[in-house]
């Protein structure tokens, strides 16, 4: 395989893979919203109980949607404006969605960058805490990772909501802004996924550490404390850098919960209330831009391979 | 009808029985001076509820969490008192046609929207039409005003409405929050702009709308039309009002006791006794007018569509122990077809359907459903008395109880209720195929009219929005009905809409179960004078003052 190929895979097949991934969202965001049973257009008058729209009304609705052509056609209309890059207007909301997104985002990015840091810090300090103090400690940090994995974010985010900001008065109840607010928020989504995170760096330190390497490094007399800080970990971070990859994307799922117990503003609740009022252009442009995100994810995490692991970065030419 | 003018009308509602919450000296103690028990200006009231409307414009689509916040900015033409009574507020009076087919309407000649356009007739024409326009996509303001017609605009001040057939509960209609007057000019900036920032002639202005966090309301400085159940007159006491979302109950009751919300709706029962014990806060629970909180058993179809079915569940359900047990003892009996606060309740029919499973076994061996199988169900020709129960799969764990206890005793009588936990498409499109045999529902209004909504034959669509969720269709109800709707005297609306009562009553529908309330908690150390209107019992904070902080 020539140079030039290889640029050409890099810089050609990745957009389009992209594209490909963007477009194959879009078109089951808009078959699974057509496939599941229901009528937007109850949503949109109001709820189920209360609202007695006119005939005229209803049939207005149905027009203006497009929700009387053929599902061929609305597709077709879909798909058209996304390409131009128009997201459409939400239909619940009544507001451009890019206007919705641009609204909510900021919350859903300083969420998730702060619950990823603090979830590295905590399964980083566990691991690293843990791994040299025998097999007491070792089941200890184990079965501490194995607890904090399983716990659900709804029942955390009570809890802490209950004991730092019920009890104790450190955090703002509900919303809150600045750092403040984000804090227990943050925490929530943390800890089941520092464990995640641990058990995976745990793993891989351990096998590190039983690399050659390992020992002609404790033999020059580095401390065993160094060794694991300095030579092994690095070893040990393949894997989850891998796995944080995959952890972005489930935090934007998992902040559903958190932005509702804690009352803040984000994607995910915008997602959940979209799909509950069957708004296709926002869950649409929603659901792009997580794709986008997972694209873009996949390939930060792609570099950051070829950082922590030099075997990546020359090309393996033979 | 000739109201009584302004003046009066407003001296004789000062003695008004309003609610209002926090009375006397604040006992908590909180950092800035203590809150007096006079109106102090200024200060930022910081107010929690659970939904968020999807448009601010409550003439768009028409749920009740529009309402809620529409009522601190929005005036509306007329205003209803405690005693279910029209009063004068944006109209200053009224004549009203025999027929009751057509209303002219005097107006306020000094009342300006908040971007400066004058009040007046045109405003009036602009708005109804804004209602009844198809493109609006009203489900509630539209619906009421399906007999509208038109309006004329007379003089500068005098608007004339015509509609197509008599219709008395029109005023009432108007007095309601989801028809309040908008920005002609407003309006004209489409739906985008008016359902983010509609403009009113209320005390307070659309200021901002953060989505999912927060609307902002600033005081409107030059108000000058306060309803006449307001307790004083000018710009309200509050510099800025933050309508603020908190969907999580647990949350939103622990923002109010620490203070972080000065006041919150939507409490929720389970809390509600603790409110009443801590010092801290007081709760203000008021029940709403209309059809309440109900099951309505589908008639149009086997096991409900015989009369005798349907009384023997009624007689089967225990709701007054199942809201004992499962509420708290928080909620009431509702018995009849209308809430007792709605307007020509009658009180008859609160007990027309005691616990009394002698009665239903009675009424079910003379339907044909004599035998039961080995688990206790009746049968009849190989099939069992079942019901499907629609429900959404979302609802409170106190709801879900109540419905299991009323599932528990009905299978003591023999009925197999098979509660449907699903999901809101699926219970949509059920609910559209007529496709149940007990769904659960209420509808808050201010007019008995509410009658003819729920159980008009008219409104009894198959395969589509109905709001006649029990298909009820009793030619003797709906003339009495409409017969009601074309009379504006009031002892003849008595009178019909009672017989209407005890014919629905008779009819064994709905299981009705408890009056739809609104029940608020406000912290006594920051705030006072938070109110709740008359008309849908909706929170007004015209009237409230802070700590100012």
């Amino acid at each position: 395989m020539t140079a030039t190929v290889a640029r050409l895979r890099r810089y050609g097949v990745r957009p389009a893979g992209a594209a490909l991934v963007l477009w194959a969202a879009a078109t089951v965001t808009f078959l699974a919203l057509h496939l599941v049973p229901g009528d937007p257009v109850l949503v949109l008058l109001g709820g189920g109980s209360g609202a007695n729209p006119t005939p005229e009304t209803i049939a207005a609705i149905r027009h203006a949607y497009g929700l009387d052509q053929p599902l061929y056609a609305q597709y077709l209309h879909h798909i058209g404006r996304l390409v131009t890059g128009d997201l459409g207007v939400s239909t619940s909301l009544k507001e451009p969605v890019a206007g919705v997104i641009t609204q909510q985002l900021p919350a859903t990015i300083e969420l998730t960058a702060l619950a990823l840091l603090f979830a590295w810090l905590l399964a980083g300090a566990v691991v690293l805490l843990s791994t040299g103090r025998g097999a007491l400690g070792r089941a200890l940090g184990s079965g501490l990772e194995t607890v904090a994995a399983g716990l659900p974010h709804f029942w955390l985010g009570v809890v802490l909501l209950y004991v730092f900001a019920f009890r104790l008065g450190w955090f703002p109840v509900a919303g809150g802004t600045g750092i403040a607010g984000l804090v227990l928020p943050a925490l929530t989504l943390a800890v089941p996924l520092a464990g995640y995170l641990g058990q995976v760096t745990r793993g891989a330190l351990l096998t590190a550490l039983e690399q050659p390497f390992v020992t002609s490094a404790r033999l020059r007399g580095m401390s065993s404390a160094a060794v694991r800080a300095r030579r092994a970990l690095r070893h040990a971070l393949l894997p989850p850098l891998t796995l944080s990859g995959w952890a972005v994307g489930a935090l934007f799922s998992s902040e559903v919960v958190v932005e509702s117990v804690f009352a803040r503003q984000g994607i995910g609740r915008a997602l959940l209330n979209a799909v509950l009022a069957r708004d296709l252009p926002l869950v649409t442009g929603i659901v792009l831009l997580i794709a986008a995100v997972y694209v873009l994810v996949d390939l930060a995490v792609d570099l950051l391979h070829a950082v922590v692991d030099p075997r990546i970065r020359t090309p393996r030419e033979l | 009808m000739k109201p009584p003018s302004r003046r009066r009308a407003v001296t004789s509602l000062a003695a008004l029985a309003l609610t209002v919450l926090a009375t006397g000296c604040g006992a908590g103690a909180v950092a800035t001076a203590p809150l007096g028990d006079r109106p102090a200006p200024g200060g930022t009231l910081t107010y929690a509820t659970d939904r968020e409307p999807t448009c601010l414009d409550p003439h768009v689509s028409g749920d009740m969490p529009q309402a809620y916040v529409a009522q601190q900015f929005l005036d509306s033409l007329v205003a209803l008192d405690a005693h279910g009574r029209i009063r004068p507020w944006l109209a200053t009076s009224w004549d009203v046609s025999k027929d009751a087919a057509t209303y002219t309407f005097h107006l306020r000649r000094d009342v300006r929207f908040t971007d400066g356009t004058r009040f007046d007739a045109a405003a009036v024409k602009a708005n109804l039409d804004h209602m009844v326009d198809p493109a609006t996509q009203s489900g509630t303001a539209g619906g009421y005003l399906a007999p509208y017609k038109n309006t004329e605009v007379i003089g500068a001040f005098t608007a004339r409405v015509h509609l197509d057939r008599p219709y008395s509960p029109f005023l009432n209609m108007l007095a309601q929050a989801f028809l309040g007057m908008e920005s002609p000019k407003a309006i004209e900036r489409g739906k985008e702009a008016n359902c983010a920032a509609p403009v009113g002639t209320g005390p307070f202005i659309v200021q901002k709308w953060n989505r999912q966090s927060d609307v902002e309301l600033v005081r409107n400085p030059h108000y000058n039309s306060p309803p006449p159940y307001a307790r004083h007159t000018g710009p309200a006491h509050l510099a800025k009002v933050v309508w603020r979302f908190i969907p999580e109950p647990a949350t939103r009751f622990a923002a109010v006791q620490s203070g972080q919300a000065d006041v919150i709706d939507a409490l929720p029962p389970e809390d509600q006794a603790s409110a009443e014990r801590d010092s801290r806060l007081k709760a203000v629970v008021r029940d709403r007018p209309g059809n309440p909180t109900n099951l309505a058993l589908n008639a149009s179809r086997a096991p409900f569509d015989d009369r005798r079915v349907r009384a023997a569940f009624l007689y089967s359900a225990d709701v007054v122990n199942g809201l004992k047990s499962v509420f708290f003892g928080q909620y009431r009996r509702a018995g009849g077809p209308l809430s007792y606060v709605t307007p020509d309740y009658a009180g008859g029919y609160e007990n027309a359907w005691p616990h009394d499973p002698k009665k239903a076994d009675a009424l079910l061996d003379k339907a044909g459903w004599g035998h039961r199988d080995g688990a206790g169900y009746r049968i009849r020709k190989g099939r069992r008395l079942s019901a499907d129960v629609l429900l959404k799969s979302d609802i409170s764990p106190n709801q879900l109880a109540l419905m299991e206890q009323i599932q528990a005793t009905a299978k003591d009588v023999g009925f197999d209720l098979e509660l449907l936990g699903l999901d809101a498409a699926t219970v949509n499109t059920r609910y559209l195929a007529g496709d149940y045999d007990l769904r659960d529902g209420y509808w808050n209004t201010n007019t008995p009219d509410v009658l003819h909504t729920v159980f008009g034959s008219e409104y009894a669509v198959h395969h589509g929005i109905h709001s006649n969720a029990s298909y009820a269709k009793d030619p003797a109800i709906d003339r009495l009905l409409r017969t009601a709707q074309a009379t504006t005297d009031q002892d003849s609306q008595r009178r019909l809409y009672g017989k209407a009562q005890q014919l629905i009553s008779a009819g064994a529908y709905q299981l009705t179960l408890y009056p739809q309330t609104t029940r608020l908690a406000a912290h006594r150390a920051s705030v006072r004078g938070a109110a709740l209107e008359p008309a849908l019992s909706l929170p007004y904070l015209y009237d409230a003052w802070v700590n100012a902080r």
